[in-house]
């Protein structure tokens, strides 16, 4: 991926992180056999919030919802400008400091348990995340990005397990049922960003966009180098990720953390030293 | 040469008996400061020397070694007389009756008992730096202790200095074992060194527990020369791969990790809670269980690949993930810190038994940051506890608003342990890269698990601290830093400087500093390349901008904090659903872990004796 394209990708994630979200409620919409709001929704959202009188609980706490949007577009440009995988991985846990780290800084249970089920959320994800990029290495021999978009393997065909655990892992990464926990609005009324309105809503709303961006990009990475492939399996993948959500009650964080190490870390795992024994 | 390195030892025994001798209080302090440039001087010397160096000694310090060997363990078994410890007593009478045994059979050899390399001058500069400043703010610390004993607190904090520096340049395995049972008896004189109930009872623990240590070495020891007739470190290694024993680098290995206090030999390192705080940031950072990964990265060329290192990486991983599992359960802010240093020092020997020059550099690394890290957040813990009264978490609540420098500090110090770009981090990335290399073999597939899982486990646990820090109750109305006294503001800002230099220049640091180190332990060096602030391995690279980026964020986002203040922003209390709640909040405590902990240590003791038994070749 080019330079230019990665800056001018980068810059327009909010804008495709709003029309993918715009287009989930419309999905989700008609899976539920409703109407749903039109696809420019989240916009008129964005500019309905943009007019909000601003009212906050601390500075250091809105500031914080800032930093989670610059964090988080930063992560991304990381991540599309081509550079190490394991890197771009590790440079989402600095956006999420911010969001926790706001999340903590006031005196509202919502936010501090909000708060610490993202953390919980991470240490789910994260291993899965880790080991599907040890897996493209294995695969592609790199973990340049860039070289993975160039290589002529085609990774889902050698890692069909560890495609279908990142799958399933999605729903944590998106904050999507039945993993929603953190923000769980029936029970913690949206978590770590309940503190937060107007503009500064706005901009942890936003930063969520281009974690879309940033979440459906890894699922694009397995396609390798065939491009149509990749953007069937984005394709896919939103779609899976919505019926999923639709059709699933929110688990316990026991759960959600017992699933993803006991089911899908060793799903990678099998897949991993399948190919390693293929190899050899 | 064999004068500066004769000085580095001896030195710090000299300053220890000037400071035990002076009786004013700034006279003791002076020569305390003075450590830090006069060792960092002599330890740059050597580091600049052609390096390696044998260095012959006269007879007469080999019978004094022998001799000191036996005063030492005679004073082990008076100890354990005296405080009715039978454990400690029995181990004594033990390792007397072995190191007998040692003695006469012990054959004639050339090899000179001295050896400096440059891991030996990469260690004596991190006791130069890190451990001197240590000295020099316990003797504030001590100040608001006790000043009465400060004298001989510090002398003993000195001499540990000069101990470690011999430790780590000796080649002969038996004056190796005086010096590990030195160290053992400094770490004892300074646990008990309040002399309450608690602390005599952590001290004999933290005895018996590296006695068992002292013994592996001594098994080490008659099984090397039994087999190879060699009792040397240098030549072990040039003894060849195909006819080598395991047995004794076996039994190294397992001094290494009761050294290392990894599980279940955790309990001396965290009963070593009860001295006062400089002595566990000397533990931790500087001294004593640094032997534990040194002596493996003595030991990584000839055990890499074999079934010894393979038990090794699993074993010091599952001490990577549980002890972080541990370490949630915790609320003794010292106690999380104890655990989180046994969990990195799994990681440091993990990563020195893959033995692959990039994974050796990234152990170097490890223990290089950790040690600066470790210090930094010990020495606060101690300004905590001094000024702000604060030893739990819960009491940390709202720090923030009473003190912010020290709060920044320690979010530097934890930050720098998981997040992009900081040096631990970049040694943990450096890691996973080694380890997915080796998944290609299909051997190494427990260590990316491992060490995966561990790091988010200890991410987490390190956010869960920092967010109870920044707890606060409203605007900085009238914002304020505190006050520290110098020594302690001097010594942590170093520190911080330290982190923050040594992370920006990490790809310079790693091919001009630690590349010469990891030349000479594994014989060649990693394949790592430096072009500005970039660093390039032969996996991928991180980019200089993307360092800078990190660090401008991390760094300069807490400290805007503090100044930004939205105007034209109305300010409303919490919304809590119209709930009328108490507004003290706790943390997380994970008390679902403690039910686990029988069982981790039960898996632990299993994979120690697996270690030893298959490892080693006992079978």
């Amino acid at each position: 991926m080019s330079g230019t394209l990665a800056i001018i990708l980068t810059i327009l994630a909010p804008v495709i992180g709003g029309l993918i979200y715009g287009l989930e409620r419309v999905v989700r919409a008609r899976m539920q056999n409703r109407q749903g709001p039109p696809l420019l929704q989240p916009f008129y959202d964005f500019l309905k919030l943009m007019d909000k009188r601003s009212i906050i609980v601390h500075s250091f706490h809105a500031f914080m919802g800032i930093m989670y949007l610059v964090g988080t577009w930063f992560s991304l440009y990381v991540l599309l400008s081509g550079g190490d995988i394991l890197i771009a991985i590790f440079f989402h846990v600095l956006s999420l400091a911010f969001l926790v780290i706001g999340g903590f800084s006031v005196r509202s249970p919502y936010s501090v348990v909000g708060a610490m089920r993202e953390l919980l959320h991470m240490v789910a994800y994260e291993p899965v995340f880790v080991m599907a990029a040890a897996g493209l290495y294995l695969v592609t021999g790199t973990f340049q990005i860039s070289e993975i978009l160039k290589s002529d393997a085609v990774p889902i065909f050698s890692l069909p397990l560890v495609f279908i655990a990142f799958l399933l892992t999605l729903p944590a990464v998106l904050k999507k049922s039945p993993f929603d926990i953190a923000e769980a609005h029936q029970e913690i009324i949206g978590g770590p960003e309940i503190e937060y309105s107007g503009k500064f809503y706005e901009a942890v709303y936003t930063a969520k966009w281009i974690e879309y961006v940033y979440a459906f990009f890894f699922v694009f990475l397995f396609a390798g180098g065939n491009y149509l492939l990749g953007a069937l399996l984005t394709v896919f993948a939103f779609f899976f990720v919505n019926l999923v959500d639709n059709a699933t009650a929110r688990f316990t964080f026991r759960q959600m953390i017992a699933f993803h190490w006991y089911v899908l870390v060793p799903l990678v795992v099998i897949n991993l030293m399948l190919l390693a024994l293929w190899r050899a | 040469m064999e004068q500066v390195i004769g000085g580095l030892i001896l030195l710090p025994w000299l300053m220890a008996l000037a400071v035990f001798l002076i009786p004013s209080h700034r006279g003791r302090q002076l020569v305390t400061f003075l450590s830090l440039p006069v060792l960092t001087y002599l330890a740059c010397k050597v580091w600049n020397a052609e390096l390696p160096l044998f260095i012959h000694t006269p007879h007469w310090v080999e019978t004094a070694v022998t001799v000191f060997d036996y005063l030492l363990l005679g004073y082990f078994f008076y100890q354990g007389i005296k405080f009715r410890s039978f454990l400690v007593s029995v181990l004594a009478a033990a390792q007397v009756f072995l190191l007998t045994w040692a003695l006469m059979i012990l054959p004639e050899s050339y090899t000179a008992p001295i050896y400096v390399d440059r891991l030996s001058a990469f260690m004596y500069l991190i006791v130069a730096t890190v451990g001197s400043i240590i000295c020099i703010y316990a003797t504030k610390y001590m100040e608001q202790e006790n000043v009465d004993r400060e004298n001989r607190f510090v002398a003993i904090l000195l001499w540990f200095l000069g101990v470690m520096n011999f430790a780590v340049s000796v080649n002969n395995i038996e004056w190796f074992f005086a010096l590990f049972e030195t160290t053992t008896l400094a770490s004892y004189i300074l646990i008990r060194f309040r002399w309450d109930d608690i602390s005599i009872r952590n001290a004999i623990r933290a005895l018996w527990m590296n006695q068992v240590g002292g013994i592996a070495i001594l098994f080490a020891i008659l099984f090397a020369v039994k087999h190879h007739g060699v009792y040397n470190f240098t030549d072990i290694l040039a003894i060849d791969k195909k006819t080598l024993s395991m047995i004794p680098l076996g039994f190294l290995a397992i001094s290494a990790l009761v050294k290392g206090a990894q599980m279940p030999f955790h309990r001396w390192l965290l009963g070593a809670m009860v001295a006062p705080t400089p002595v566990s940031a000397i533990l931790h950072s500087a001294t004593m269980v640094k032997i534990a990964p040194y002596l493996i990265l003595r030991i990584s060329p000839v055990i890499k690949g074999t079934l010894l290192a393979k038990l090794l990486i699993t074993t010091t991983g599952f001490v990577f993930v549980a002890a972080g599992l541990l370490a949630l359960t915790q609320d003794n802010f010292k106690k999380i810190l104890a655990y989180s240093t046994i969990s990195l020092l799994g990681l440091m020997m993990l990563t020195a038994s893959m033995g692959s020059p990039i994974a050796v550099l990234a152990s170097l690394l490890l223990i290089l940051f950790h040690a600066i890290v470790k210090a930094l957040l010990f020495l606060e813990a101690g300004i905590m506890e001094k000024l702000f009264n604060a030893k739990y978490v819960e009491q940390m609540r709202q720090l923030v608003e009473k003190a912010p420098i020290t709060v920044l500090f320690i979010s530097i110090g934890f930050m720098s342990m998981t997040i992009v770009p900081f040096g631990i981090f970049i040694a943990k990335w450096l890691t996973l890269e080694t380890a997915s290399n080796l998944l290609s073999h299909g051997a190494y597939i427990a260590s990316i698990i491992l060490v995966t899982v561990g790091g988010v486990v200890l991410t987490l646990l390190y956010f869960k601290v920092i967010g109870v820090m920044a707890r606060k109750r409203g605007e900085f109305s009238h914002f304020r830093l505190e006050k520290l006294p110098f020594i302690y503001f001097f010594t942590t800002t170093l520190y911080v400087v330290a982190t923050m230099v040594g992370s920006i220049y990490i790809a310079r640091l790693s091919t001009d500093f630690i590349n010469p180190v990891v030349k000479d332990i594994v014989g060649a060096a990693a394949q790592i390349k430096a072009s500005g602030l970039t660093l390039y391995t032969p996996f991928s690279e991180i980019y200089g901008w993307q360092i800078i980026g990190a660090i401008v964020l991390l760094l300069l986002v807490p400290i805007l904090a503090y100044f930004i203040h939205f105007r034209n922003t109305d300010r409303v209390y919490e919304y809590t659903c119209g709930e009328n709640i108490e507004m003290t909040i706790g943390t997380y405590d994970f008390f679902c872990v403690s039910k686990i902990e029988p069982f981790i240590e039960t898996a632990a003791v299993a994979l120690f004796i697996m270690t030893l038994v298959f490892g080693g070749g006992l079978v």
